[in-house]
């Protein structure tokens, strides 16, 4: 599903992100990306969407080389992955129900279809009853499932979540976490990229860590750290 | 198709109901530079009205050899108002003329009883159509042969000629400035609700919209802006210029302003075009910007 091959990116700036990485992740895997701030994890994921391209190798998403996807491509990249922020980047003066039905729309989606789609993310992620409120009026995890229903409601084959728990406290982050689980098992490739070390150790799932740009350490139910 | 226009609109009168501030700046932007626009085409108008009325009120003079006849005069009269180029031609016989200046002149000149015999010739003045004619139009006259002197005035109609131009080429040219102008205040207006909106514009883009659909909503925006502001300008100019016009019609009189209803309709239709176009072509520049920078 997800494949780098001798992935370097050094920003214009000099600074040097990720180094030489090596990373095959299949169809309907769940993988937690940890490593400390700076380690590259952010820029890896905006690599798999084309927010940036790399300065070598070669980035394969669905077979499709990412880094040399024409500018006209990228929209279309983009609806096949769903991606969760730890700010979650909801639009504010849209109600919940209006900022999932907006990643439809913006693809041309007909009426009929948005709605049956957006109310059946939005039940999803358990946020029917608050379709609508404003954003401000919502906790932080209800935020976040508002998050994930936006980044779910096209049914892409993958999703990217950067530092999902990263404004949350602790119970609410394992709910969230329960329910990218979920969504891994209605078949959907998950990228967790976290510094959340208690949600890694009770998932153990796939970890692969990144320090300094390098990829250091690939297991099998990993736990944060060795 | 349908469903994404309606789309389109929808958003862009969100945008314009969320960004009341900033959407008023951009119409009264618009507005004001229209008037202005507006203003200044009509001023051009009137001034090459007036050169234009001027030049048409500029005469030739033609006098006969002192022993042609009456009747040969009426003939005469009648080849001159078929030359190319002669609007009106009017006669004026030696006696009459003899008549008119001794009314003017005989009380307060002691012509000393030089003058019993009526030395006058009979005279014709001549109107041509433009004042590029008036030349032409005294060369045929002299070449009528009983035509002693042409007179009209060469120096007047060139200083008239080149007034004309320069109205006409600086007004172009005060104009097409006055037009960039306007369109960059437009596109630095928009481009204020664009940046206020780049949220929006990062999140479409990052769920997959197509950069022509990130642009419909920004230029539908510029062309309701425009449409309003355009809109506004039309009523303002046109209410003024009618009252003022009026008002100088009363105060003077013989001052020819411009009143071609058809060339005032075409002024006013432009500044509506000329508002949707500008909101149109600065929705349009300043959504391509910030799509630019998005990457």
């Amino acid at each position: 599903m997800i494949e780098l091959k001798g992935v370097t990116k050094v920003f214009p700036s000099g600074i040097d992100a990720l180094h030489d990485i090596n990373l095959t992740i299949g169809k309907e895997e769940f993988v937690f990306l940890v490593g400390s701030s700076g380690a590259g994890k952010t820029t890896l994921m905006k690599l798999l969407y084309r927010e940036e391209k790399p300065t070598a190798g070669k980035v394969v998403v669905d077979r499709v080389n990412v880094a040399e996807l024409a500018p006209d491509q990228v929209p279309y990249l983009r609806r096949n992955i769903g991606v969760v922020f730890q700010d979650f980047k909801l639009l504010p003066k849209r109600t919940i129900y209006e900022n999932v039905a907006f990643a439809l729309r913006v693809t041309g989606a007909p009426r009929s279809t948005i709605r049956r789609k957006a109310m059946q993310a939005l039940e999803l992620v358990g946020m029917l009853r608050r379709a609508n409120s404003f954003p401000d009026e919502l906790s932080g995890g209800e935020k976040q499932r508002a998050c994930i229903a936006r980044a779910i409601v096209n049914n892409p084959p993958i999703l990217l979540a950067d530092e999902p728990t990263g404004n949350l406290d602790p119970t609410t982050s394992w709910d969230i976490l329960q329910l990218l689980d979920k969504i891994n098992k209605r078949n959907t490739t998950v990228v967790v990229a976290t510094h959340n070390k208690s949600i890694v150790d009770e998932m153990k799932r796939r970890v692969v860590e990144l320090e300094e740009g390098r990829l250091v350490r690939d297991q099998q139910l990993g736990m944060y750290s060795v | 198709m349908f469903s994404s226009l309606e789309f389109f609109t929808i958003e862009a009168f969100r945008s314009l109901r969320r960004g009341t501030l900033m959407s008023s700046v951009a119409v009264v932007t618009i507005a004001v530079s229209l008037s202005i626009f507006g203003a200044f085409l009509l001023l051009i108008m009137n001034l090459s009205n007036i050169v234009g009325t001027v030049s048409s009120r500029l005469d030739l003079v033609a006098y006969t050899s002192q022993n042609l006849s009456l009747e040969d005069a009426g003939a005469i009269q009648i080849k001159i108002a078929k030359l190319p180029g002669v609007e009106h031609v009017e006669f004026t016989s030696k006696a009459e003329a003899w008549k008119k200046f001794k009314e003017d002149f005989g009380g307060k000149v002691d012509l000393g009883g030089a003058l019993h015999d009526n030395p006058l010739p009979h005279t014709f003045a001549v109107r041509v159509r433009t004042p590029e004619l008036l030349p032409v139009a005294a060369k045929a006259i002299s070449d009528l042969g009983v035509i002693d002197e042409v007179r009209y005035s060469g120096k007047l109609i060139d200083r008239m000629k080149s007034l004309v131009s320069a109205v006409r080429v600086g007004g172009i040219s005060l104009i097409a400035l006055l037009s960039f102008a306007t369109l960059l205040i437009v596109v630095n207006t928009i481009r204020l609700t664009v940046i206020a909106r780049e949220t929006d514009i990062y999140i479409m883009k990052l769920v997959g919209a197509t950069n022509t659909f990130v642009k419909w909503p920004f230029i539908i925006e510029g062309l309701i802006l425009g449409l309003i502001g355009g809109g506004a300008s039309f009523l303002i100019l046109k209410f003024s210029y009618e009252s003022v016009a009026a008002r100088l019609g009363a105060a003077l009189p013989f001052l020819p302003v411009f009143n071609d209803q058809f060339a005032l309709t075409v002024i006013y239709a432009s500044l509506l075009i000329g508002g949707m176009g500008l909101g149109l072509i600065g929705g349009y520049i300043s959504v391509s910007r910030a799509l630019k920078n998005e990457g």
